[in-house]
């Protein structure tokens, strides 16, 4: 099985939920697609446009209140097991609109965050280091949803 | 109409264009913004970096026996503006090129540059100071005859008394 | 005594067809190898490296290990059994499907007008499974997908019927596919026979419209009403709708194959089961690849009068020309 499992991480979907970014990560994260230099799918990943069908869940953004429950409801609707990666300063600490009258604040106060990427935006290499590191999480959550027989992970 | 056929027969021709990259190291320009360092032995302590900096990820707290201070930037709330290198009065800061900082959850707050910046005390009064770095003083002492290697180890005051003690020698052993 | 044993026979032949060869097995593993081919040669048209070749088995291994999830709200039987219903569909279309000069698919059951209907399956298990996740885009997808699937069924209409009347001659129309690829083997293969060309390039506006690839993604526009009718699929059912696109390349890409050029080499089967396979890769390449990473998405008007317009008068000069011809 663990043959298996390996050759299942070989092929993480990536999707991106904006939580109130001003867009520069979401450029940096479409580049990392789209522009030949970075090419993510030889990675084996893809962009999907429907929640359902990601592995990897890429935030953006300082989490506003007016995108919160959203935001939750969006990460809710996503199968286990999944990894969440928090791109760019502001879902990590708030960066520069920390403190902000419209913060929810970091964004590991609601979601079980795993990897972090900081930058300002983050370089599109920075991002697909983060998401090799977020490969090997869901490697290792895979095996131990295997031992345990558990298939969904409640909310914290 | 058919001119996709010719982009799509030269793109095969001249093959693909991607970076190495998880295999081999990404190409970096030596002026990327990467993360902030700061060199402790020019660090003075004087807070206008904390005061420019935009995403409030520099703090500066006096240490507990207030014998020096913790200087503390924490990458993960560093915007790379690079504001604090540009009025970093003694050019203790700088932005290097290394981006290596994907991390996971559990070192989300040791991915900080952290010193803990010694006073030394004053040679004339022994009051704590931050010696001044000696570009800084050449700079201000520029076309005076003082020697400064004799005045940065000084406080402000006593290094005010100093200067005025030496050009007023100078000035008395001048011949007229 | 006889007739139970012929009868087994041909239950143990048209399982084997069913199952192993030319449907089942053999069509999956081949159309799963064309999307892996497909997707690396798009990457290198585009400048980049693309996924390994295996990529499309990778993610079929991976969606059939992730949970599945049904909307409360989605009409749970429906809902689980849509891409079943594609699947067989084409399933039973691959087994169905001649390969010249190796065998005979299940002989006196499939002809074109079987093909007709059972190629629309897949976009009918789509409809289904739109309208029935009970999202608003998947209901998007559905509107879209039927509208997509008249405009691309008049041209594929035409077509058959040209090439029935063709080599049924004066009288009546020869929808049998095996006896299409006799009279091609007399005659020549339609490829080379000036009446029949536009005919050939009709069918090559229909592929990519009937193998969902840009510019006639519309139903499963990631980007405007993400990813449509498989909105709300995930898990092992998504791998279903996965694998049934990849036979559903294979079924059109041999049909094509069949009725334009089925022309063999030699007798020996397996250099004809290349030669078959290599034939499917290159209509694949020059309808889909070439065109799929080059263009962009039409709109689904844009989609549909293009359709109407160039693919249909292609079909109906063959079919006007194959009239006037007896």
């Amino acid at each position: 099985m663990s043959f298996l499992n390996n050759l299942a991480t070989k092929s993480p979907w990536l999707f991106r939920i904006n939580a109130g970014s001003c867009n520069g990560c979401d450029v940096e994260l479409a580049t990392t697609a789209f522009i030949p230099r970075f090419d993510v799918e030889r990675l084996g990943c893809k962009y999907c446009g429907s929640p359902r069908h990601a592995d990897i869940v890429l935030i953006t953004g300082p989490l506003t209140i007016k995108i919160k429950d959203q935001v939750l409801k969006v990460w809710n609707e996503i199968p286990e097991p999944k990894v969440t990666v928090a791109v760019g300063i502001c879902p990590i600490s708030g960066g520069v609109f920390r403190q902000g009258h419209s913060i929810e604040g970091p964004l590991d106060k609601y979601l079980p965050v795993d990897v972090n990427i900081p930058g300002c935006p983050p370089r599109p290499q920075a991002i697909m280091e983060g998401i090799l590191i977020a490969k090997e999480i869901w490697l290792k959550r895979i095996e131990e949803a295997e031992r345990k027989g558990v298939r969904r992970v409640e909310l914290p | 109409m058919f001119k996709f056929l010719k982009v799509l027969v030269r793109n095969i021709l001249q093959g693909p264009a991607t970076e190495a990259f998880p295999l081999k190291p990404a190409p970096t320009p030596d002026r990327f913004r990467g993360r902030v360092t700061i060199n402790p032995d020019l660090c003075v302590g004087c807070g206008i970096c904390r005061h420019v900096c935009t995403a409030g990820a520099i703090n500066i707290t006096p240490s507990d026996d207030k014998k020096g201070y913790h200087y503390t930037v924490w990458y993960n709330s560093c915007c790379l503006c690079s504001s604090c290198r540009y009025y970093c009065p003694t050019n203790a800061i700088s932005i290097v090129n290394d981006w290596h900082t994907s991390h996971v959850q559990g070192d989300k707050f040791k991915m900080a540059e952290h010193h803990y910046i010694p006073y030394v005390a004053c040679e004339g009064c022994g009051a704590p100071i931050r010696v001044l770095p000696a570009h800084i003083a050449a700079k201000i002492y520029v076309n005076s005859p003082i020697d400064v290697s004799k005045i940065i180890r000084l406080c402000p005051s006593c290094r005010q008394i100093a200067t005025a003690e030496r050009q007023g020698e100078l000035h008395e052993s001048k011949p007229e | 005594m006889q007739d139970t044993y012929s009868y087994l026979a041909f239950l143990g032949i048209a399982l084997f067809n069913l199952l192993v060869f030319p449907g089942g097995l053999f069509a999956l593993s081949l159309g799963v190898l064309f999307k892996g081919l497909d997707r690396k040669i798009e990457a290198r048209l585009q400048r980049r490296v693309g996924p390994p070749i295996i990529q499309p088995v990778i993610d079929i291994v991976k969606l059939s290990g992730k949970e599945a999830m049904v909307p409360e709200t989605a009409q749970r039987p429906l809902f689980q059994s849509a891409p079943l219903l594609g699947f067989i569909g084409m399933a039973v279309c691959a087994a169905l499907l001649p390969i010249p000069g190796v065998s005979h698919g299940l002989p006196y059951m499939g002809d074109m007008l079987v093909y007709f209907y059972l190629i629309q399956l897949p976009a009918v298990a789509l409809m289904i499974a739109g309208s029935s996740s009970s999202s608003p885009f998947g209901t998007l997808g559905f509107s879209r997908e039927m509208t997509l699937m008249f405009a691309y069924e008049i041209p594929l209409l035409m077509v058959i019927l040209a090439v029935a009347m063709k080599v049924g001659g004066d009288h009546f129309a020869e929808f049998s596919l095996m006896n299409i690829i006799t009279y091609q083997e007399e005659n020549g293969q339609f490829i080379t026979n000036w009446v029949m060309l536009p005919a050939f390039f009709a069918y090559l506006f229909f592929l990519p419209g009937t193998m969902g690839v840009p510019p006639f993604d519309i139903p499963e526009a990631e980007t405007e009403i993400v990813e449509g009718p498989l909105l709300e699929y995930s898990g092992a059912s998504l791998a279903l709708f996965q694998l049934t696109s990849a036979l559903k390349n294979i079924v059109v890409l041999g049909f094509g194959v069949v009725i334009f050029f089925p022309m063999t080499l030699g007798d020996n089967i397996f250099v004809n089961i290349l030669w078959f396979a290599f034939k499917c890769f290159v209509l694949m390449l020059v309808s889909c690849t070439f065109v799929k990473s080059a263009t962009g998405r039409f709109r689904i008007e844009q989609a549909f009068g293009f359709y109407l317009k160039i693919p249909a008068l292609l079909a109906a000069i063959s079919l006007i020309l194959v009239w006037f011809e007896y």
